[in-house]
């Protein structure tokens, strides 16, 4: 089920009103209505799968019940490493069987013993990239002995699957999501208002902003040989709002869902693009996983702690890493490790904690030297985006080699209509920026604004939503 | 709660009462609106076609055959409803549509090309439903197999209307100034006043010659609407109107296709007429690309058809 989607807005209210009216004296029965309707959740797009959730959910559960009663370490780690072979297991062979293969088979051709091999037509399941470093945070922990194993079932189950941040996230850790099924969950007027107020600023950012640039990046990225570098460039522009719309939108969304039914889930995104450096970029973007690849990757291989070939070692291990996460494809591993070249300096200069506070704190604008500084790491990440969507690397080439060419200085060529996304971005960053200091960028309207004018922006943007809506698009995550 | 629930009320009602209101409003502009496929689809509703011949088919139908001209040639009133970007699938819903509201023609001149047994996934101008679609079960039938609306759209108001901003701006600068708003038919029929331009060299560039193949759903409802017509004593003409000799060869498989309306025509004893060879398609003059004559080749055209119409036995 998608969040945009009149399914899900249906779906929203039945649950909540379930939740809250008939099941509220009875947290087992909450957790249990939370775990059935995270099941239709997901079962909307295709139930088979549901098994391989309700497997993945077994297996951990299983193995955190055998590490409470297991003192011996052999056994233990016995016990882990069943967790992480089932769950990167299942993440392998769905996500990366047919990459694995084809390397391969190109690898033999290449040193001369060509061999012949069968690519599966393999489905994706939907999330499995998320829920199974959500799974894997509870096994490890509890080996770690961060956190106790739980024994009941339900919650478990339900916060394996809680629907809101079940298939793009952010990424649970046990520690703070799983003791919020133990506990009854109070409603609170002003959380579920801003949970609200969550969800629409998502869908505006999802719906209009994201959507609407996708149709001219994916227009101009599909047909890239048709265009000089001034319209690629511009691609490269739209698609970068797109997937922060896109991706941002849909962490509010799953936030504002969850503090409907009384959840608080971790911030996803801190306004990533008013960034100073990109070890800042990477403190705001995707924060639930830059967190778990640092602590469940970065910190166990030694994070910062040795000389500086380890720092190095470490910093491109867990961008390589990351990059791969994402997809099946040596875009992502050069994506990811152009990051890690970007972050590098900082890192050697021991500068990558420098910008910690937020940009222009208690001011209207920037100084030069911050907007530039903000501009510099915007075209660099930009730039990275150009093979985070490009569809190979030589694609990628091509549209760089393209941008970086005589040709940039030609006119733009695309049609008018393109100049009314121009307005939506220039409006959308504008108030992204006048609420950069706060969770989201409207999370404090009730208090700096009076009633009616509050009204009337929640009209507006949901106005904007039904007038500018773009052609439905799937959630970019969801391939990941 | 109770709080959060009061309140949700007081927002969601105003929403609600918006998008009777706004749907109402729109749909009822649209409904009087003569611009683009609106005009004809309007026609059709309002039953104002009255015509004794009817041009079904796509854009090459609409931009080919003039009325006026097929009027005086045939003494009797002619309708265009050729459907820009279309196939047979949309054809087929504007002739059970036409049948529904309006009086049956007595001959269908119906267009064919290489593309009119195929069916596109996407929805194109998904707009021109709009007014119409809402709780009418045949449209549903035949444009839920596109991807454009969501099941929803038929039924809930407004709701097909988002992101439709260009069709709503339309509607109000016809509001403001009506006639503003280009793309108003004579009888369906769409004169383009354009030279050639340079769509097929571009096409050659781009695309190597291709295949087009058969949507096998389209091949047996064209069969079950040749039967219909004959059933219902209406004359279906075929007739494939002229495209640029040298636009021709992109489809590999282009006699395949003419066979098989060959073959339609001898099944149900049509009269059928193919222009690829005329001197019309040796005359880049006529076109403004290699499917589409302008206004000039329509004229030439049409004179040619009437007269053609006329030689074998004029209108039943």
């Amino acid at each position: 089920m998608l969040f945009n989607s009149i399914d899900f807005a249906l779906f929203l209210p039945i649950v909540f009103v379930l939740y809250w009216f008939v099941t509220n004296r009875n947290l087992k029965l909450q957790n249990v209505l939370i775990l059935v309707a995270s099941y239709v959740f997901y079962g909307w797009w295709d139930y088979r799968f549901l098994s391989l959730l309700v497997f993945s959910t077994l297996v951990d559960y299983i193995v955190g019940r055998g590490l409470l009663k297991e003192e011996n370490q052999l056994k233990r780690r016995l016990l882990l490493t069943t967790s992480i072979v089932v769950n990167l297991g299942f993440l392998g062979f769905f996500k990366y069987y047919n990459f694995f293969l084809d390397n391969f088979v190109a690898a033999f051709t290449f040193f001369g013993q060509p061999i012949e091999a069968r690519s599966l037509n393999v489905i994706l399941p939907v999330g499995i990239s998320f829920y199974t470093f959500q799974t894997l945070s509870y096994s490890i922990d509890v080996y770690r002995r961060k956190l106790e194993p739980t024994k009941d079932f339900i919650a478990f189950a339900a916060y394996v699957t809680f629907f809101p941040q079940l298939v793009a996230g952010p990424i649970e850790r046990a520690t703070n999501l799983l003791p919020q099924f133990y506990k009854k969950r109070e409603f609170i007027y002003s959380r579920a208002i801003d949970g609200l107020r969550q969800i629409l600023w998502g869908l505006f950012k999802k719906v209009v902003i994201a959507d609407n640039a996708a149709e001219y990046a994916n227009m101009i990225f599909n047909n890239s040989g048709d265009y000089s570098g001034s319209t690629l460039a511009i691609g490269v522009f739209l698609f970068s709002i797109q997937i922060y719309g896109d991706f941002s939108g849909y962490s509010d969304i799953a936030i504002g869902t969850s503090r409907l039914f009384g959840f608080s889930l971790m911030r996803n995104f801190a306004f990533p693009y008013f960034s100073r450096d990109i070890a800042e970029f990477w403190r705001r973007w995707h924060i639930s996983l830059s967190t778990w690849f640092r602590d469940y990757l970065y910190i166990p291989l030694g994070g910062s702690k040795g000389g500086t070939m380890m720092k190095v070692r470490n910093t491109f291990i867990i961008f390589i890493v990351s990059g791969f996460w994402h997809g099946a494809n040596w875009t992502f591993v050069i994506w990811g490790a152009l990051n890690a070249l970007y972050f590098l300096p900082l890192l050697l200069a021991n500068k990558n904690r420098t910008n910690l506070e937020i940009i222009a704190q208690g001011k209207h604008l920037p100084g030069l030297k911050e907007f530039m500084q903000m501009l510099l790491t915007f075209m660099l990440t930009m730039l990275a985006w150009v093979f985070f969507r490009a569809a190979s690397v030589e694609h990628a080439f091509s549209i760089l080699g393209e941008i970086f060419s005589p040709s940039i200085l030609h006119a733009v060529e695309l049609p008018k209509t393109v100049f009314m996304v121009y307005a939506l971005i220039a409006v959308f960053l504008t108030m992204e920026w006048m609420g950069r200091e706060q969770q989201y960028a409207i999370a404090k309207l009730e208090v700096r604004w009076p009633r009616f004018a509050r009204v009337a922006i929640y009209y507006g943007l949901a106005l904007a939503i039904f007038l500018f809506a773009g052609k439905g698009q799937d959630f970019i995550y969801f391939q990941f | 709660m109770k709080k959060l629930l009061r309140n949700s009320i007081l927002f969601i009602i105003p929403a609600i009462a918006f998008m009777y209101l706004a749907d109402y409003f729109f749909t009822n502009q649209l409904r009087k609106a003569r611009y683009d496929e609106f005009g004809i689809w309007n026609d059709i509703f309002d039953g104002k076609i009255d015509s004794d011949v009817a041009v079904y088919g796509s854009s090459r139908a609409m931009v080919h055959m003039d009325t006026e001209i097929l009027r005086d040639s045939l003494g009797a009133n002619a309708y265009n409803m050729g459907v820009n970007g279309h196939n047979f699938w949309i054809t087929y819903l504007r002739h059970l549509e036409y049948l529904k509201y309006n009086r049956q023609p007595r001959m269908i001149i119906q267009s064919i090309d290489v593309f009119t047994l195929t069916k596109r996934p996407d929805l194109f101008n998904p707009d021109q439903f709009l007014p119409y679609m809402r709780g009418n079960d045949l449209m549903k039938d035949f444009i839920s197999s596109y991807k454009g609306f969501g099941k929803y759209d038929y039924y809930l108001p407004l709701i097909r209307y988002t992101g439709q901003y260009k069709t709503i701006l339309d509607i109000f600068k016809n509001m403001v100034k009506p006639g503003s708003v280009r793309g108003e038919r004579i009888r369906g029929y769409s004169p383009q006043d354009q030279a050639w331009n340079d769509d097929m060299d571009v096409a050659f560039q781009k695309f190597d010659n291709f295949r087009v193949d058969f949507d096998t759903a389209s091949v047996v409802l064209f069969d079950r609407f040749l039967q219909e017509c004959k059933d219902k004593n209406i004359e279906v003409v075929l007739v494939y109107t002229p495209e640029f000799i040298e636009g021709q060869d992109f489809v590999k498989n282009r006699t395949e296709i003419l066979n098989k309306f060959k073959e339609f025509a001898e099944k149900y004893n049509l009269r059928y007429f193919d222009y690829s060879d005329d001197p019309i398609s040796h005359n880049r003059e006529y076109f403004y690309n290699a499917s589409h004559l302008n206004r000039e080749g329509a004229t030439e055209f049409t004179k040619k058809l009437s007269s053609d119409i006329i030689r074998t036995g004029g209108l039943n």
